[in-house]
């Protein structure tokens, strides 16, 4: 085998899933407006739209209805294996840029909304943090992509000490990267675009 | 030796082998392509070598291989990316002991579950 690393991209280029409804509307935004529970007319008058939200209302339900893991017993009601299969499917719309992982030449490679999924739950672990957009882009190496730097954009909690909590989001980032996913990463860039309520003690960070 | 055509079977082989990796869950065209076969489409029938794609390499030396899957959250994804290429080169090696190295094999992770 080579250790040659062209990204591979022939087929899963950005949106190449993604589907136009004859009503002009992308698949993935009449989804994400409707996990947003947005307030939009448009969704309630549109067939084409009513038509896609429908297949996703059964999805949704056949997928509650699963138990195929049995790792799963602390999750009763299957609310979070349909929580994660319905992440899968929307990832699969919207994937991004392929980025490398390992080491360099494996040829090996993650979607970029795929991984920064992960580093954005990473982020949320640290109490009263709540992320938002997460972009990652590689840095060139050698010709070929090479590891990541990470953009990462978080609400904080007003009475947090920021630089004490943007370094405890880099850390657990980067741990994310290296421990879960085993993707190189560069840099990792914080940046706080809000201050919210709620107290850097909480038990919980923003994960939803 | 550059093989100029590959088994038949291969493909076929190559997918049943990484899909039945332990922390692979499945593999491509995953869960929207299905959806969309069920529910709106008439997709042809999506066998089981959906998520894997054979092409020549550019200049027409060799065979690419591309993988793509959706891995299980509790491995580390990188680890299933490179458990899904060596069973996938065993795959070849058997089918092809000749030209195993005129083969590339490339794995995409689409998604974690």
């Amino acid at each position: 085998m080579t250790a040659h690393t062209d990204p591979p991209t022939a087929r899963s280029g950005a949106a190449d899933d993604d589907e136009r409804l004859p009503c002009g509307r992308l698949l993935s935004q009449v989804w994400e407006a409707w996990e947003d529970r947005a307030d939009d007319p448009h969704l309630r008058t549109c067939p084409h739209c009513r038509e896609a939200l429908g297949e996703l209302d059964r999805l949704e339900s056949a997928v509650r209805g699963l138990r195929a893991d049995p790792a799963d017993a602390d999750d009763p009601d299957g609310s979070d294996v349909a929580r994660r299969v319905m992440d899968v499917v929307r990832l699969e719309l919207r994937p991004g840029r392929p980025l490398p992982l390992g080491e360099p030449g494996e040829d090996l490679w993650v979607m970029e909304a795929v991984a920064a999924r992960s580093l954005r739950a990473a982020a949320e672990t640290v109490p009263g943090v709540r992320a938002g957009s997460c972009r990652l882009r590689p840095a060139p190496r050698d010709g070929a992509p090479g590891p990541v730097e990470v953009r990462l954009e978080i609400h904080a909690p007003h009475d947090a000490a920021l630089p004490a909590l943007a370094e405890q989001v880099r850390a657990r980032v980067r741990d994310a990267a290296d421990s879960a996913l085993g993707l190189p990463v560069l840099a990792v860039d914080i940046r706080i675009t809000d201050l919210v309520d709620g107290s850097a003690d909480d038990q919980e960070g923003g994960a939803r | 030796m550059n093989p100029r055509t590959l088994p038949g079977t291969l493909v076929q082989e190559i997918a049943r082998a990484v899909a039945d990796l332990p922390d692979v869950a499945f593999l491509r065209p995953g869960l929207a392509g299905r959806l969309r076969s069920a529910f709106s489409r008439t997709d042809p029938d999506t066998g089981p070598a959906d998520g894997v794609r054979v092409t020549r390499r550019t200049g027409g030396a060799g065979w690419q291989v591309e993988i793509q899957l959706v891995a299980r959250s509790r491995a580390r994804t990188a680890d299933v990316a490179r458990a899904a290429r060596s069973a996938a080169e065993e795959r070849i090696a058997a089918a092809l002991p000749d030209g195993r190295d005129d083969v590339r094999v490339t794995v995409v992770v689409t998604g974690l579950v």
